[in-house]
């Protein structure tokens, strides 16, 4: 078994001077990077890629904005899926005030993850069982048309990846123009979260003759709302 | 006979035979190209945005032992146990520890080309471990028994009817050869698997070394299953895989997406630094990663081939290369094929013998170079790995005998021009259009596809001196 120790400092003399005990200069970067002027634009670019991915989206203002989206795009549904299973709404523990209150005026249910059951191995197959995962998102990326998740004891990583359908609330103001300026907000972390979920559209592969084809193992349908203040 | 046990001419003649494979390896790489083409341009500068990958690869390399340490303090810091193979078999020992310990039964993975290359698969299935494939790909060429025609796509010489024969089997009554049929089947029969799993094995993208994480990039969302649902991970990285912090990692990222299928970004990128945080809801509780050597640190040593350590594994290479588009990945008989294979796999398995003729594997047009988002220059290695071939003494004997032969004639004036004026006499019969065709052996190996041009009457020795005697 060879040794930390070893092993580096084989590279050391590979590199023919000894290891160096100070970090290294980092390299100095400049790319020209995608930036768009304001929040307005970043919304509107944000959901135009996310659409182009296949992912439906919308902006809402208010509650009713919120539940006219949600019927629109689930109609009676959900009523139908809790009747064939209790917990098939699975959510964050907490999520956005506005989306919190849309639910329950709707009489959907939601099933907090954490909380669905002692032991982990259930909470999976609960997740899998589920039609509808729940969640916020900590940031956006316009350019990409990607959500970005933070895991926390508060939430799971399971809801946005084993039901078929994953439904994601952002704030307006979450919506960054490009990958560098989340990337820097999660450098200030300091220690990053377990897990930081970068999502873009619904799963997809062309594995098969190059035929794209959607929903092989995350979720097949996926819908975002960008909460406008 | 697995195409392991055929000979290079043997694997070639195969793929040259097999119009399907070469039609979709064109189409397919025509496909990624020209996404790439449009994801490059669309960024803005592609060649400034190549130039920071560039930099940043290279620094890393010149680095590699600080960040390595880096990555290695943090990891263990927070309790992910590391592990450092020196060889394949060193891999392969350590992971088949670990599963043992385990008492694992269901194995998972997701796309890691470092367990190709330690063909890990068989070390487990050996051992009684059933491993699953969750990569559609790869999942269709482990059950066809088959190593990756391509880096980005493993199952690109497939055709949809060959998928659904080989799933019929397991599903146990006859699919239809849609691709939602046979994606929908996957997406089924995987479910079950992705909840059984006991250990979940990972490749790596990059490891960032400031803060011990691990980057992951898939579009089908197996390797967030791989790397959520067992209770164990196991990461396994080539130990070349390392960037200094989430800076350079936007940098690399968009290369990799954008040059790999054209994307802004995977459909899904997973930064995970482990293992979970005790109060986390889910997520693996215990988290190994396993750093593999076979042979980089002598690449590391080597500055010849020093910059073949920057790769990224976009496989952008792979859709421009005009000798990989006529025969697809299986011909070069290697885990890692297209113009990066050529290089790399001669240096990390050192065996001229087996891996001599990657090299030869090219045209030299350095498209390869043209296309590389960190600009390695592929095709000035594959010129350099022919010199270091035949100055090992591993040039075939006939090819020794014409370069003793040429060296023998054209020191020698007078009997080059006797043979000169022999051969302008004996190509006669072969000759058309000023051009040699046909010929016996060993001439017709080359005539037989292309022709040669033909000895001049005159020889430009005498048409020279014929001239200086005008003056
Ligand atoms: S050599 Fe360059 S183009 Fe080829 S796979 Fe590596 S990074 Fe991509």
């Amino acid at each position: 078994m060879t040794t930390t120790k070893d092993f580096i400092n084989g590279l050391s003399s590979k590199l023919g001077r000894p290891t160096p005990t100070k970090a290294p200069t980092p390299v100095e970067i400049s790319v020209p990077q995608y930036r768009l002027s304001n929040t307005e634009e970043r919304v509107s670019i944000f959901l135009q890629n996310w659409h182009a991915l296949g992912g439906k989206g919308a902006i809402v203002r208010s509650e009713n904005d919120l539940l006219q989206s949600l019927q629109e795009w689930f109609r009676d549904q959900p009523i139908n899926w809790i009747k064939e299973n209790k917990l098939a709404l699975l959510a964050w523990d907490m999520l956005p005030t506005i989306a919190e209150s849309a639910f329950s005026s709707l009489n959907w249910p939601l099933t907090r993850y954490t909380q669905s059951s002692l032991n982990i191995r259930d909470r999976y197959s609960i997740a899998a069982q589920a039609e509808l995962g729940v969640t916020g998102s900590d940031w956006g990326i316009a350019l990409s048309g990607t959500i970005v998740m933070n895991s926390n004891p508060l939430r799971g990583r399971a809801i946005s990846l084993l039901p078929p359908r994953h439904l994601a609330f952002i704030e307006a103001a979450k919506i960054r123009n490009n990958l560098f300026e989340v990337l820097h907000e999660v450098s200030a972390l300091g220690t990053p979260p377990a897990a930081i979920e970068m999502i873009s559209g619904p799963s997809r592969t062309s594995d098969i003759e190059m035929d794209l084809s959607i929903g092989v193992h995350g979720p097949i349908e996926v819908y975002v709302v960008v909460i406008q203040d | 006979m697995t195409m392991y046990n055929l000979t290079t001419d043997q694997r070639v003649d195969e793929a040259l035979a097999n119009n399907f494979l070469r039609q979709a390896t064109r189409r397919a790489t025509d496909r990624l190209r020209n996404n790439k083409y449009k994801a490059a341009d669309e960024l803005g500068n592609w060649e400034e945005w190549r130039g920071a990958g560039e930099t940043i690869r290279k620094h890393v390399i010149a680095n590699l032992d600080y960040y390595l340490n880096q990555l290695i303090e943090q990891m263990e810091k927070r309790g992910v146990h590391v592990h450092l193979a020196k060889t394949p078999a060193d891999a392969v020992g350590i992971v088949r520890k670990i599963v043992h310990e385990q008492e694992a039964k269901n194995v998972l993975k997701s796309k890691s080309m470092i367990s190709e290359e330690i063909h890990l698969n068989h070390a487990l299935e050996k051992d009684g471990v059933a491993v699953v494939e969750t990569d559609l790909g790869e999942y269709i060429i482990q059950i066809a028994g088959e190593p990756p025609s391509h880096i980005i796509v493993p199952a690109m010489h497939k055709t949809r009817q060959q998928v659904a024969d080989l799933f019929e089997p397991i599903a146990g009554h006859a699919l239809s050869s849609d691709t939602p049929t046979l994606t929908r089947f996957v997406r089924l029969q995987m479910r079950e698997q992705f909840l059984r799993g006991d250990i979940g094995i990972t490749g790596c993208n990059f490891a960032v070394a400031e803060t011990g994480s691990i980057v992951m990039v898939t579009n089908e969302g197996n390797g967030r299953m791989v790397s959520t649902l067992p209770r164990v991970q196991i990461t396994l990285m080539g130990m070349e895989r390392i960037v200094p912090s989430f800076r350079e990692l936007d940098v690399l990222l968009n290369l990799l997406a954008r040059s790999a299928t054209g994307q802004r970004l995977s459909s899904y990128t997973t930064i995970l630094t482990p293992p979970k945080h005790s109060a986390d809801s889910d997520g693996p509780e215990e988290y190994h990663l396993v750093i593999l050597d076979h042979n980089r640190s002598e690449i590391l040593g080597d500055e010849l081939f020093r910059t073949a350590l920057n790769c990224i594994r976009c496989g952008a290479c792979f859709n421009v290369c005009p000798v990989y588009r006529q025969l697809g990945g299986h011909a070069y008989g290697s885990v890692y094929s297209g113009p990066i294979g050529s290089v790399i796999t001669p240096l990390l398995e050192k065996d001229w013998k087996k891996w001599g003729h990657l090299p030869y594997f090219s045209s030299l047009c350095g498209a390869c170079s043209e296309a590389c988002p960190v600009r390695i220059p592929l095709h000035d290695l594959l010129v350099k790995l022919r010199m270091r071939k035949t100055q090992s003494g591993h040039t075939p004997q006939v090819e020794q005998h014409i370069f003793k032969a040429y060296r023998y004639f054209f020191s020698r004036e007078k009997t080059l021009r006797r043979v000169l004026r022999i051969g302008a006499h004996l190509q006669r019969p072969f000759v058309r259009n000023h051009r040699i065709s046909g010929g016996p052996p060993p001439l017709s190996n080359w005539t037989k596809s292309r022709t040669l041009p033909m000895v001049a009457a005159k020889p430009f020795m005498q048409v020279w001196a014929d001239l200086k005697n005008k003056r």
